[in-house]
């Protein structure tokens, strides 16, 4: 095997600048999971439940953490659909779109909703009111079309319960 | 240049990393081969002067088995194991050429190529070309469809580039950065076809965890990362045949 | 005092059953009522949820399903005595639907209050873990095996067998790795199991541990359940503080703890490579095999994985013995299943029955026809990556060889029903998307071919060189059954093959000949 054929090192730079978050948050999650093995996800879930979000400028703070690499955070975060990088809408409504759902209409559902809020899946409403995303069973295939609302599993949805429950919250 | 480049290499890669195992006798397409216990049947199958095609692996690095064309035929088993992560037992009989895995691996080989830019499928040297020479599959039948074709390429490092529009997505990168460097500086961003090559958080290399030390240059089958003095006047994209 | 109660099962949450007990609770006030509201979780006839059950001295009366707008109406018509209303279903132990299945694993579900030990252990709970510690840990391992017990999860391996294998390494550290990822549309037992009876897993749990030498335990859960999260929380705490789990259970001397982790939305998470690799912080990229989990899982120790019903189902089969357990079922597929009917159904609910009952069984008589009342068309067995049937096939026995005669799994025992308004091309495309949008992405068969499998439908549905483009589909599923690294892109052409076989018309396609739809 021949020797790698590159110069080095080069400089090591400092990571990106990247907008504030608020560091004492991120530290105190890191110092509760600190003891734990394999922590990486309960720590993402645990800013993303503080912060909203996992900041980008946090991934740092992460990485020194725990040792590992920016890379390494940064594959996890984008591999797994719940983890976001920028805050979402004040609400964030969840449609099923898997089997079941689509055999009791949600695909009809869905156009309607979208109709509805004036933006498709995976967007977020104009005025930043609610975050639309699909998501692939919620174990309420017995109740379908089933939805979530800020958390809130939703059974047997139609237009107008989810209009009702998107005034209720206030969606404007 | 692509010969000189390929007079860098070992003459012969294993595919894996060597075991030192107890000796371990299997036959590959008939012929006998004694290898440590540990190795793969791929190593062993390159021992027998019977190489199987292979893309994710190489023996700098330990096995992945994602790129599926190292498939073989086994007999008493079922299914096409990949011959990359199946380790040797004795007395196993190993088939390494069919029609079917002829047929499999250029299924294969035509996803491969329904995602690469179409001018660089022929002339160029890559271990891709090699598999695309050793499988005979120079096409691929599906038309236009969403692909990484026009993914910026990054030249922000001054001794290599990275060009997304031929990476494979076999992790050899990511995985000699860690293997092989201890850096860790490479990841695959996203998932499932979305999956991509990026340094630290999707930075440029220069400005990422990268040291250039090169050894993802060194590990990339396809010249996706590729050493920007291989081009006399900087790097162009081919132009469509 | 009178005993109300409403299920905290999250289905039945879904549609207000939360509203439905405060109801309750404020008009008994208002009423001066001696009620007592209890929460316990869903029997499964989801259906009738939320399905409110008052305690007589006759049993339980159900009335369902309930609206916090009907309460009043149910005082006034004195349901408290089990008065006669338009909601009431009677003695639900007398409903045929669940009177008529052998309930085993679900014995408590809808009876208990999940997270109370004193309701666990009246209704059986802890026989099966008491009488494993009284055992040699062997002793347990060949008890499993020969109940005949297959893994509920998937891919239906023996229970016994990969215990014995975890038990026979030799290793510091060993672990219990359950796989609560139920990520199949359609399907809702585990859900169930953790809600409803988290003891019963918990108890599971411990038994594989001492079986096997493992002494730490993780319940992965997908993000999705937040209440069954809760409730396994919830039920690990009363555990401990009852001795029953911690460092040395009722002074046996072995140790057993157990930890919660949640998911992120990643249905790639319930494979079970995927799920070891997300437990220790990585991205859920399938591992090859071999090395088995049972010899080099979890942080590289031996490690048991299995589904929850699986776990669920060893109290039973340690209290009962494995005899009683094996006596359910015919052939090779033992005991019972818990059978989960979906979608378009008009008695949509949980089915637990011994092996070899027929589709036709439980779409008709159990689950009722469709909820629309159209003709059904179409039945999806198996999750996402299990086969569609045609009606024609609804006399097929739910057993692992029956199906597999036919294409098709049993998987984690979901049915999904659709009635005839359903285009099939649509699902087909569906199983290549979902394919694409949950893909690891490590194997190129899957990561590439779901997106190009998409691409090719498209094209025979515009009626673009519709030959040639299935042609090329069904080179493409072979190459993807054949090469995946794992099944979800081996069986993601399941869906697409067998729509393409019953279905033909819905892509504009020529009638099937009788010699494909015979498998
Ligand atoms: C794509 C894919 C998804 C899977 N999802 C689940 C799941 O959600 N739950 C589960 O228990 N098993 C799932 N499995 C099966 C597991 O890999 C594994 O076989 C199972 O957890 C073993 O437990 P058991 O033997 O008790 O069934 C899945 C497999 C694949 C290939
Ligand atoms: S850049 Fe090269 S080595 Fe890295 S994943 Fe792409 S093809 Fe493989
Ligand atoms: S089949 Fe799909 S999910 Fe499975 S390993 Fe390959 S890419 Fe990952
Ligand atoms: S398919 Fe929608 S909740 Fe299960
Ligand atoms: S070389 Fe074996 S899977 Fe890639």
């Amino acid at each position: 095997m021949k020797e790698a054929v590159l110069p080095k090192p080069l400089r090591r730079p400092e990571a990106p600048q990247y907008p504030a978050y608020d560091t004492a948050q991120v530290a105190a999650v890191l110092a509760r999971w600190a003891d734990t093995s394999g922590n990486l996800l309960p720590i993402l879930h645990d800013i993303q439940r503080a912060l909203g979000h996992v900041p980008p400028g946090a991934v740092g703070q992460i990485a020194r953490a725990l040792n590992r690499s920016r890379a390494e955070v940064h594959g996890v975060i984008t591999f797994y659909h719940d983890f976001r990088q920028a805050p979402a809408g004040r609400h964030v409504l969840k449609l099923c779109q898997a089997e079941s759902c689509q055999a009791m209409g949600s695909r009809q559902l869905t156009a309607e909703v979208e109709a509805l809020l004036g933006c498709r899946l995976g967007e977020t409403t104009a005025d930043g009111a609610v975050t639309l995303e699909p998501v692939y069973c919620l174990g309420n295939c017995a109740c379908s079309p089933a939805a979530m609302l800020d958390g809130r599993v939703l059974g047997r949805v139609t237009r107008a319960k989810l209009e009702r429950l998107l005034d209720a919250v206030g969606r404007g | 240049m692509w010969s000189e480049l390929r007079a860098l290499r070992d003459e012969i890669d294993y595919g894996t990393p060597p075991r030192d195992g107890a000796p371990v006798t299997l036959t590959i397409d008939g012929v006998a081969v004694t290898v440590p216990a540990g190795s793969s049947v791929m190593l062993a199958a390159a021992e027998a002067r019977r190489a199987v095609p292979k893309l994710c692996a190489t023996d700098m690095l330990e096995a992945f088995g994602s790129c599926r064309v190292c498939l073989v035929e086994i007999e008493g088993r079922r299914g096409y194991p990949a011959s990359c992560t199946t380790p040797v037992e004795p007395g196993m009989a190993v088939r390494t050429r069919s029609d079917r895995l002829q047929a499999l691996r250029a299924g294969v080989m035509e996803l491969y190529l329904s995602d690469f830019p179409a001018a660089d499928i022929p002339g160029g040297w890559s271990e891709l070309h090699e598999v695309i020479q050793a499988t005979g599959v120079a096409q691929h039948p599906y038309g236009r469809g969403e692909n990484h074709l026009d993914a910026p390429v990054d030249e922000s490092n001054p001794y290599f580039l990275f060009d997304p529009a031929k990476c494979i997505v076999c992790s050899r990168c990511v995985r000699a950065c860690e293997e092989v460097q201890g850096t860790f500086a490479l990841t695959i961003e996203g998932r499932g076809f979305a999956s991509k090559v990026a340094a630290s958080q999707g930075q440029p290399f220069l400005d990422s965890e990268c040291v250039s030390c090169g050894a993802c240059v060194q590990a990339c089958p396809t010249q996706s990362l590729v050493e920007k003095s291989l081009f006399v006047g900087g790097y162009r994209r081919a132009d469509s045949p | 005092m009178v005993k109300v109660c409403v299920p905290r099962d999250s289905s039945a949450l879904s549609l207000g059953a939360d509203e439905v007990a405060a109801a309750i609770a404020v008009e008994a006030v208002r009423r001066g009522a001696a009620v007592r509201v209890v929460r316990t979780s869903s029997r499964g006839l989801f259906w009738l949820e939320p399905l409110v059950e008052v305690e007589t001295p006759a049993g339980r009366i159900g009335f369902g399903p309930v609206d916090a707008a009907d309460v009043p109406g149910l005082f006034a018509a004195g349901f408290l005595g089990g008065g006669e209303h338009a909601l009431g279903v009677g003695p639900v132990a007398e409903i045929p639907f669940l009177k008529r299945q052998e309930r085993l694993t679900f014995a408590r579900a809808g009876v208990t209050e999940p997270t109370s030990l004193v309701d666990y252990e009246a209704h059986g709970g802890l026989r099966g873990l008491r009488r494993a510690l009284s055992m040699a840990p062997a002793a347990v391992v060949e008890e499993v095996v020969a109940s005949g017990l297959r893994g509920r999860g998937g891919a239906a391996f023996p229970t016994g067998i990969k215990w014995r294998t975890v038990a026979a390494a030799e290793a510091p550290r060993k672990y219990v790795a359950v796989n609560a990822d139920e990520g199949d549309s359609g399907t809702y037992s585990d859900r169930m199991v953790m809600e409803g009876d988290p003891f019963v897993l918990l108890e599971g749990m411990a038994i594989a541990g001492y079986a096997t030498g493992a002494s730490h335990g993780y319940v992965y859960v997908r993000s999705e359940y937040p209440h069954a999260i809760a409730a396994l929380e919830e039920a690990l705490a009363v555990l401990r503080a009852a001795g029953w789990y911690g460092a040395d259970i009722q002074g046996s001397g072995f140790g057993f703890d157990a930890e919660v982790r949640v998911g992120a939305g990643a249905y790639i998470c319930g494979e079970e490579t995927a799920m070891l690799e997300s437990i220790e912080g990585r991205r859920g990229m399938v591992r090859f095999k071999p090395p088995l989990p049972a010899i080099k899982g979890l942080f590289g120790m031996p490690t048991v994985v299995n589904n929850v019903v699986s776990l669920a189902s060893v109290p039973v089969i340690l209290d009962r013995g494995a005899r009683f357990y094996a006596d359910f079922g015919l052939g090779s597929s033992r005991g019972t299943l818990p059978i989960q009917l979906a979608g378009n159904v008009r008695r949509a609910g949980l089915v637990e029955k011994a092996f070899g009952v027929t589709l036709r069984e439980l779409v008709e008589e159990y689950g009722g026809g469709t909820r629309s009342g159209r003709p059904l068309r179409a039945l999806q067995v198996g999750g996402p990556l299990g086969a569609y049937f045609d009606s024609s096939l609804l006399d097929l026995p739910l057993d692992y060889e029956a199906l597999a005669r036919h294409r098709g799994m049993v998987g984690h025992g979901g049915i999904v029903v659709f009635d005839d308004t359903v285009d099939m091309a649509a699902q087909a495309r569906y199983a290549m998307e979902f394919c694409a949008v949950e893909s690891c992405g490590k194997c190129t068969p899957c990561r590439i071919g779901s997106t190009r499998a998409q691409e090719l439908i498209d094209r025979i549905l515009r009626g673009e060189d519709a030959p040639a483009n299935h042609a090329q589909l069904l080179k493409l599923c072979d190459v993807m059954e054949s090469a995946s690294l794992c099944a979800l892109g081996g069986m993601a052409p399941w869906p697409v093959l067998s729509a393409l076989r019953y279905f033909p018309g819905d892509f504009g396609l020529p009638p099937a000949t009788e010699a494909a739809r015979v498998v």
